[in-house]
């Protein structure tokens, strides 16, 4: 059963980094691309939760931490970015 | 019973995340897309991590869980925060349904003071 | 916060002796820890208003966790269904709470609870501007945000 609900959800985050994808690619402007950018990191934290359970190496949970570390850094980065300069044709 | 625990979980989290996505798509402007990406979003991973600590059931491994559950739950409103703020800045529309917005016109875009428009009242407290 | 501490080393001595380190036994310490401080209350000063403050904290989560059930439901099924019945707008609601840290903890919440997102506080601390989904009753919105700020400053005052 856990097998099933495992490649189930893979199904799921896999369409919604679809979903995700489109939402970078089409704007309109720069911080909705930001807000997909920040969906997607989280989808990612949660590839590697289940993928940690699908494979059984804990270990792999270190790489959820980094990602999101990184994930809040870009997008409080990208934030300051739009708020204080840069050319404004996103 | 852990394995139907791990499952509930990992099916709310995946589903989370996948309504999330939806809502990212479907939503007509960029505060009710960054709705759907700070709680469902954020809940969806923070609920998948929760089921590989439910699943492992080491001391470790919920340590760890814990801290990246704690971690991504405290910062999704900071960055939702930054890039709404961020938004008013850059000029980003609101959509058009949009019944009310008292926060048009109370930033000031040389100092980035935000008015609260009580300024010459008396502070109550 | 310091007679939370003590609490909390409490329940550690107590799984110590015991010597059996489960989730339920740490629980069972606490709880424990708890009696024992709420009969020294009256005793010591620095525990003053501890035994009123747990259950405070324990109804405020409680009530918390019910609202995120309630609203990630409302969001959901407005997020997937065909014709949604969203109405948004950005109000200023006007704080009672004062210190970064109630603000803080407050603004959290707020966005963390779904159908509300708190945008930013006005530099002066007096008003915090809030997006919604569901602006259409407006006093029954402000009074929803009011009812958690009473819980929050419940627990950190």
């Amino acid at each position: 059963m856990l097998g099933l609900a495992v490649d189930a959800v893979f199904a799921m985050i896999c369409l919604a980094l679809g979903l995700a994808f489109y939402r970078l690619a089409q704007g309109p402007r720069l911080p909705s691309r930001v807000v997909a950018l920040e969906l997607i990191t989280s989808l990612v934290i949660g590839t590697v939760a289940v993928y940690a359970i699908k494979s059984g190496v804990e270990e792999f949970l270190d790489v959820a931490i980094v990602t999101g570390l990184l994930g809040f850094m870009a997008t409080v980065g990208f934030a300051r970015y739009i708020e204080k300069g840069g050319p404004r044709n996103d | 019973m852990t394995e139907l625990l791990t499952t509930a979980l990992l099916l709310l989290g995946g589903g989370l995340m996948l309504i999330a996505a939806i809502g990212v798509v479907r939503m007509p402007d960029l505060l009710m897309r960054m709705h759907a990406t700070t709680k469902a979003g954020t809940l969806g991973a923070a609920l998948t991590v929760a089921a590989v600590a439910v699943h492992f059931a080491e001391a470790a491994v919920t340590a760890r869980a814990a801290a990246i559950i704690l971690f991504i739950v405290l910062t999704a409103p900071v960055a939702a925060h930054a890039i709404g703020r961020a938004s008013y800045f850059a000029g980003v529309a609101l959509w058009q349904g949009t019944t009310r917005d008292d926060l048009r016109g109370k930033y000031d875009a040389d100092n980035h003071t935000l008015y609260s428009g009580l300024e010459g009242e008396e502070d109550p407290d | 916060m310091i007679p939370f501490a003590w609490n909390i080393i409490l329940a550690v001595l107590w799984v110590m002796l015991t010597a059996e380190l489960t989730v339920l036994n740490l629980l069972f310490g606490f709880v424990l820890g708890y009696l024992v401080l709420a009969t020294v209350q009256s005793q010591v000063p620095a525990l003053d208003g501890y035994a009123q403050w747990v259950p405070r904290l324990i109804g405020f989560l409680l009530f918390y966790l019910w609202e995120i059930v309630k609203a990630n439901a409302r969001v959901a099924y407005d997020v997937v269904r065909p014709q949604w019945g969203i109405q948004p707008g950005v109000v200023g609601v006007p704080l009672e709470a004062s210190s970064d840290g109630e603000i803080t903890v407050l603004a959290n919440l707020i966005t963390l609870t779904p159908g509300t997102l708190s945008l930013d506080v006005s530099s002066d601390r007096r008003v915090l501007y809030i997006h919604t989904m569901y602006i259409a009753d407006e006093a029954a919105f402000c009074e929803e945000i009011k009812a958690l700020e009473r819980h929050v400053l419940g627990v950190m005052r």
